[in-house]
């Protein structure tokens, strides 16, 4: 018999239970993870793939204006008869691209909250070392940032092409140099208001479906009680407009764009509609942070 | 620790939880729950004030959970999500490295016998491959303290005695753990200690081999004569040992504190009476004995 040869010797190890000794943060990384998580899962990753073809379809669907408007900018680019720059919208009108961005945070918004309180996770997640207020920073944060990336991104798209396809690039540039700040700021106040909207609504529910038929249906009551009030106020417009809370968001647009609320406003020539819409968006949105934070202030465990 | 609607859940309740395996004993509605939520920082006592793991529940809630673990006695897994997944996002959440979360989800999910089914979908798993699961979750951290809410509930023979087991090892892993169980033949099982509470109150703490020891009983079957048991109880008595009749033939005398003399003189004191002894044997009373004695039950 031929002894093994040393190489081919081994060993089996009871790894047992092996201490953790590295790195441990605190609430802020905690907060982090629950923001990474809940990005991840709205956008469908680590998912099936039939999570990830909502929101993915809606990001292709919200950048095929930019898409188109660049195409066609480009195929007159050198137009014989000089026709002027193509303009198929502003970038104003473009931060308005608000029913693809509704529908999906009517989406989202529930199913990254709902599925926490149905499938009792809560007590879970705050036994981490959360708390209520991290939480609701955590989910509102999570789908603002995605609604800001789907509203922003189409933008840049526009933005460089448009660029790019015109007769000087920099002069474009120095041209349109106000939007480098408008859109993202505008988009970023949109996205922080539907976010917050979109989950306070969710939170009132433990069922995702009840949760997005509430979120589109508080959208479309609104709207159009105000499309009502202001076909009957005339070219004047009324105050009352401001109920809609779709709108609210656009009106803080328009005024991050033109200093006043636009033509297509239902606050429109209403004495003091700058003020309404600002005061309506704040009081819409601080109310939801309350609600959501007085929703998560403890949990059973 | 009183609700907002009035009703007292804990009340004078001062106990001090040694490390190692402890379990806390009392029926639905005692206050187990509630001791825990307390302990987590979920709520704050209306008087009175907590320490765990060295520091005040009241003063750093966030600081204490991050040492602990929790594992809830109702289903709380997401049902869509992987073992592996869920195990590695609360590892996140109690603030670990996505990278090291993932490798301590894999180990601890190794430890609790999920290796191949850790990459399966929670939804489709056994009620003992979730309790596993949510073993896991709670142990991923590396905590200094592990609640666990009653973590045989709902399993088969089989699957309690592995879950037992698991729980079981976990003191020799460094890890303290609470057990919350109205299953008394459980925490005489796994755990060191006892803490009894009922309806809000403290019942009895210690550790379990004294509270056997000093609980302990003396079976004893004498004859020979009608009213035997009555003699020997009384002779016994003189002599400084609680009896009392069982029926006409046996007795429990009480040994709580007594050496093994107490055998010989229980011996020397039937011989003293000329009674015939039949039999003489301890008797330790269960964990159940002794919460319906001292609950008053």
């Amino acid at each position: 018999m031929t002894a093994l040869p040393p190489t081919l010797s081994g060993a089996v190890y009871d790894r047992g239970y092996r201490p953790y000794q590295g790195l441990r943060g605190g609430r802020r990384e905690a907060t982090a993870a629950l923001w990474r998580l809940s990005v991840r899962r709205a956008l469908g990753l680590r998912r099936s793939w039939r999570q990830k073809v909502f929101p993915w379809s809606l990001l292709a669907i919200t950048t095929v204006p930019a898409i188109v408007n660049v195409g066609v900018g480009y195929a007159i680019r050198d137009d014989p008869f000089e026709l002027p720059d193509f303009e198929f919208f502003t970038y104003r009108e473009y931060v308005g691209v608000s029913t693809a961005l509704l529908l999906f945070v009517a989406l989202t918004a529930p199913d990254v909250v709902c599925p926490d309180r149905a499938q009792r996770v809560l007590p879970l997640l705050f036994a981490r070392p959360l708390t209520g207020v991290d939480y609701v920073l955590a989910k509102v944060g999570a789908i603002a940032t995605i609604v800001f990336g789907f509203a922003f991104l189409p933008h840049v798209v526009l933005f460089v092409g448009q660029m790019l396809v015109s007769d000087g690039a920099l002069d474009y540039l120095t041209d349109n140099a106000a939007v480098l700040w408008q859109v993202p700021v505008s988009v970023a106040l949109l996205a922080l208001y539907y976010a917050a909207v979109g989950v306070a609504v969710s939170s009132l529910t433990d069922r995702r479906i009840v949760g997005g038929v509430a979120v589109l249906g508080l959208a479309l009551v609104t709207s159009t009680v105000a499309a009502i009030i202001t076909s009957t106020a005339g070219d004047d417009g009324s105050a009352l407009a401001v109920v809609n809370v779709l709108a609210l968001p656009l009106g803080v647009r328009d005024l991050v764009f033109l200093g006043h609320i636009g033509s297509d406003n239902g606050l429109s020539g209403v004495d003091g509609g700058g003020i309404l819409a600002v005061g309506g968006y704040l009081v819409v949105l601080l109310s939801a942070l309350a609600l959501l934070f007085h929703r998560y202030r403890e949990v059973d465990l | 620790m009183t609700y907002p609607a009035g009703a007292t859940a804990l009340a004078g309740l001062t106990v001090d939880i040694p490390a190692g395996s402890v379990g806390l004993v009392g029926a639905n509605g005692a206050g187990k729950t509630t001791l825990f939520r307390l302990m987590l920082g979920l709520m704050q006592p209306t008087s009175g004030w907590l320490e765990v793991a060295g520091r005040s529940v009241a003063a750093d809630p966030v600081g204490v959970r991050s040492r602990l673990g929790y594992m809830p006695e109702h289903d709380c897994l997401p049902l869509d999500q992987t073992a592996s997944d869920i195990v590695a996002t609360f590892g996140e959440l109690a603030g670990l490295p996505p990278r090291a979360a993932r490798q301590r989800a894999s180990d601890v999910l190794d430890l609790a016998g999920l290796d191949e089914a850790r990459f399966r979908p929670v939804g489709g798993f056994s009620t003992g491959m979730r309790q596993r699961t949510k073993l896991a979750q709670a142990l991923v951290a590396d905590p200094e303290l592990v609640l666990l809410d009653e973590p045989t509930a709902g399993l088969d023979p089989v699957g309690r005695e592995e879950m037992l087991d698991l729980v079981g090892r976990l003191a020799g892993f460094g890890i303290s753990v609470l057990v919350a169980t109205h299953l008394l033949d459980d925490v005489q099982r796994v755990c060191d200690h006892v803490v009894m509470i009922d309806n809000g109150h403290l019942v009895l703490a210690g550790p379990i081999d004294q509270l056997m020891q000093t609980i302990g009983l003396m079976r004893v079957e004498v004859g020979g004569r009608p009213g035997a048991v009555g003699a020997l109880a009384e002779a016994l008595g003189e002599r400084g040992l609680g009896a009392r009749a069982v029926d006409d033939h046996n007795l429990d005398v009480d040994t709580s504190g007594r050496d093994e003399a107490v055998f010989d003189l229980v011996r020397d004191t039937v011989v003293d009476l000329d009674l015939r002894l039949y039999s003489l044997s301890t008797r330790h009373r269960s964990l159940d004995d002794v919460f319906l004695q001292e609950a008053g039950r």
